[in-house]
């Protein structure tokens, strides 16, 4: 019974990481600027991978060092490459 | 005491990597995180308060950062905005890096810069004109 | 499970068709960073099917040395532009 509750919860979570993914990707093909896509793309490659690594973690819990190590490097790294790129994207202000 | 939190966060990482809780390599993490050379520019001088005030922010902008990737994802967001968030007195280096990281984890706001004398240029997206 | 690889691979053609497309270089390191978080997720997907561990250490390595390069390159590219 939870062993079936747990999967579904999994198979949720990697689902929800799938649709995450696709939405936050298709905008990169369009012409909106850099900071607009840099926006879509934080739900795309930060949350929905979040999602779908925690959906791995609650299928196979017997890896989880690594997997949390996953989430955490996955976070940080990718939220602070957001803000380099849109720092070096963007000119100084003359202000 | 933040050095005390920084070991924690260096003998975190080094558990998640090694996954091995046997005495030797508990001894040879401690070691390790006490010879890897500490940041000389960051000081350590901010109060015990902020540091938790600021850990609990990153905490709640987990959840807080999905409902806005829903809100995006159900709403179409097409205008873009550009605003300053003044940065509280007195924050040390490793309070900006947390403040910077909380702002572009949610999916609506992203810092483009920061600024020594006090602010944060944050870029939004929003649904109306911003005016 | 393995049906998880197939909408992901799809997925991972996207940003590969921008940055062949795109010749603004922001758009492209855009579309680069993309890539490398999304094969590191793929590396991580594939190690928990097969069970291996080394596999996984492999794609934690590339999710922060990946990112970590991106980060490089883009510095260099501000200053290369100034």
């Amino acid at each position: 019974m939870i062993d079936q509750l747990i999967n579904i919860v999994s198979y949720g979570c990697i689902v929800v990481g799938l649709v995450f993914w696709l939405w936050g990707t298709w905008p990169l093909v369009g012409p909106r600027s850099v900071l607009y896509k840099l926006h879509t793309l934080s739900v795309a490659d930060t949350l929905g991978s979040v999602a779908i690594v925690v959906g791995l973690l609650l299928k196979i819990p017997s890896e989880w060092p690594l997997l949390i190590m996953a989430l955490i490097a996955l976070a940080i790294w990718n939220t602070i490459l957001g803000y380099v790129l849109a720092y070096c994207s963007t000119e100084e202000p003359n202000d | 005491m933040t050095f005390f939190l920084d070991l924690c966060l260096r003998l975190t990482v080094w558990f998640l990597l090694t996954a091995d809780p046997s005495p030797i390599n508990i001894g040879i993490g401690i070691v390790v995180c006490l010879l890897i050379p500490r940041s000389a520019t960051l000081s350590y001088t901010a109060s015990l308060r902020d540091w938790g005030e600021a850990l609990w922010q990153s905490v709640v902008a987990i959840p807080q950062a999905y409902i806005e990737a829903v809100e995006i994802m159900v709403r179409p967001h097409r205008y873009e905005d550009l605003t300053r968030k003044d940065v509280p007195p007195r924050r040390t280096p490793g309070l900006v890096f947390l403040d910077i990281f909380v702002i572009t984890f949610t999916p609506k706001t992203i810092v483009t810069r920061y600024h020594k004398r006090g602010w944060y240029e944050v870029h939004w997206i929003r649904r109306r004109k911003p005016q | 499970m393995n049906w998880i690889l197939g909408p992901m691979l799809l997925i991972l053609l996207i940003p590969i068709y921008e940055s062949f497309q795109d010749e603004d270089i922001w758009q492209k390191m855009l579309a680069f960073a993309s890539v490398s978080t999304k094969t590191s997720i793929m590396i991580l997907v594939i190690s928990v099917l097969r069970d291996d561990w080394m596999i996984g250490v492999v794609g934690v390595l590339v999710l922060s040395v990946g990112n970590a390069s991106l980060m490089l390159l883009a510095q260099v590219l501000k200053r290369v532009n100034e």
